[in-house]
């Protein structure tokens, strides 16, 4: 009745889908899309394992409703690289053992991105803060800043 | 999650005429942080029939300064007031209550104005599925009165109802006498909240929309800063908040003006402290005095008596860092 067609750039592709308005963009990419990558943990934006990149920014996915994608450009954890060609972070994120139960991993991945593409740059604190959304709960996070400092690295040195 | 309509505003009138339309029960959205979880928690005994998204209204995410005033949008980003220069350098205390407020993925998303026109973090309010119908939902109990209220009022009950207000930029705005101005009208901002209808929160009617946050320009001798004592460094709300700014005549205070929040229904702004300031030098006994003037009326409830000396010590620090 009240569904709509939501119209969106989705890693890269024009995605036409139809949505209700109580839909979650988290639910959308995970249920309707099948990107699984986009893991749901409190559903209240506080965990941020949900993290995508909208428009160039890091937001949780869990509390976007998904008609306020409308025209917007959406990467999750299955754009940015897999199997074959992974990404710096994703690299450094295996290589540095930044990664346990791996349910935080994808969302941890995306907010460094999202500060990565900002900032080739960024300091220990800015890391710090980019991932002060993300809850890890079995790491001590220690790993997982070095992960994105070290990618920092490799994406500085790549060009 | 119940249903809801959802609709797309181009323009201010379109969304006040769909308030009016639905009569009370459409919500306006725009970053949406709050709300969401509201409506996925079931939160409300009867659910609004419609979210009315205003972030499709374009140029409404402005900060500009225009001659003696800083004129900010509601569709500012929490994000962009944090690492806002202009911000930062003279109006320091909205800067900082900015950064501290959630996460920056919700500071990416949360506006300015959603953040001073949030729900109340009560956790009985707030309970899914509408366990606990309190008063501001239009029951009769407030459940923290004999319940866990470690983080309720320290300055006593509204209408019988004990929550905190959350907001860490209404404290900041309200000490740097920012004005707000509606569809309706323009009004202080320590005047936005209001405790007659136990229902709402701030003065907005059903069909008032937030468009506008004015700030006077402080003058040259001017400081404020902003503090927060909170559980977690990031993604938590303020146990207490402070935020205080001071204007010098030499090394002496020439008006101070103060807020405190999470302390109390609304925002709290402690006028025996402000007043006794007045005229004197920063100095560790006369902040020390303030913050014991500031807390003499507090009535601390079975749980949470720890918050007054939180609340002193946020004052005396945000007054320092003034000096």
């Amino acid at each position: 009745m009240s569904s709509k067609i939501l119209t969106f750039t989705l890693n890269g592709e024009t995605i036409r889908v139809v949505v209700e308005p109580t839909d979650m963009l988290a639910d959308v990419l995970r249920d309707k899309l099948n990107l699984i990558g986009v893991k749901k943990g409190c559903g209240q934006g506080e965990c941020g394992a949900c993290t995508v990149i909208m428009n160039g920014d890091a937001v949780t996915s869990c509390i976007i409703p998904a008609l306020k994608a409308e025209g917007a450009v959406v990467e999750t954890i299955e754009g940015i690289g897999g199997p074959g060609k992974y990404h710096p972070l994703q690299e450094s994120f295996m290589d540095l053992g930044a990664i346990q139960c791996g349910f935080c991993t994808p969302g941890m991945i995306m907010s460094a991105k999202a500060l990565l593409d900002k900032n080739e740059q960024p300091t220990r604190e800015e890391i710090r803060e980019a991932i002060s959304g993300n809850i890890c709960r079995c790491t001590g996070y220690v790993k997982i800043e070095k992960a994105v400092s070290t990618a920092a690295e490799k994406i500085r040195e790549g060009k | 999650m119940k249903r809801f309509k959802h609709y797309d505003a181009c323009t201010l009138d379109e969304a006040v005429s769909l308030l009016k339309e639905f009569d009370g029960k459409a919500n306006i959205i725009a970053g949406g942080t709050d709300i969401v979880g509201l409506f996925k928690d079931n939160v409300f005994a009867e659910s609004p029939e419609a979210l009315i998204n205003i972030k499709t209204i374009p140029g409404l995410d402005y900060v500009q300064e225009e001659e003696d005033m800083l004129k900010i949008g509601p569709l500012a980003l929490l994000e962009d007031l944090a690492h806002n220069k202009l911000l930062k350098s003279n109006y320091t205390a909205l800067a900082e209550a900015a950064r501290r407020t959630a996460s920056p993925h919700i500071r990416e998303m949360g506006t300015i104005g959603g953040n001073i026109c949030q729900f109340s973090r009560c956790w009985y309010y707030r309970l899914p599925n509408n366990r606990f119908n309190c008063i501001r939902k239009g029951g009769k109990d407030c459940f923290a009165e004999e319940g866990e209220n470690r983080y309720h009022s320290i300055f006593g009950n509204v209408k019988d109802c004990l929550a905190v207000h959350p907001s860490d930029t209404a404290p900041a705005l309200i000490a740097l006498e920012a004005k707000v101005k509606t569809t309706k009208r323009v009004i202080e901002m320590a005047d936005f909240y209001q405790t007659e209808d136990a229902k709402k929160f701030s003065i907005l009617d059903s069909d008032e929309i937030l468009i506008e946050i004015q700030i006077p320009r402080p003058s040259e001798s001017t400081k404020s800063k902003f503090e927060k004592f909170a559980i977690r460094k990031s993604i938590d709300f303020p146990i207490v908040n402070c935020a205080s700014k001071v204007e010098f005549e030499g090394d002496k205070v020439k008006k101070a003006n103060i807020c405190l929040n999470a302390v109390f229904v609304t925002p709290y702004v402690p006028k025996k402290a402000e007043e006794y300031l007045e005229g004197k030098a920063l100095e560790l006994d006369t902040v020390e005095t303030a913050a014991q003037l500031a807390l003499q009326d507090a009535k601390p409830l079975s749980k949470n008596e720890y918050k007054i000396e939180i609340a002193k010590s946020l004052i005396k620090k945000t007054l320092l860092a003034c000096k």
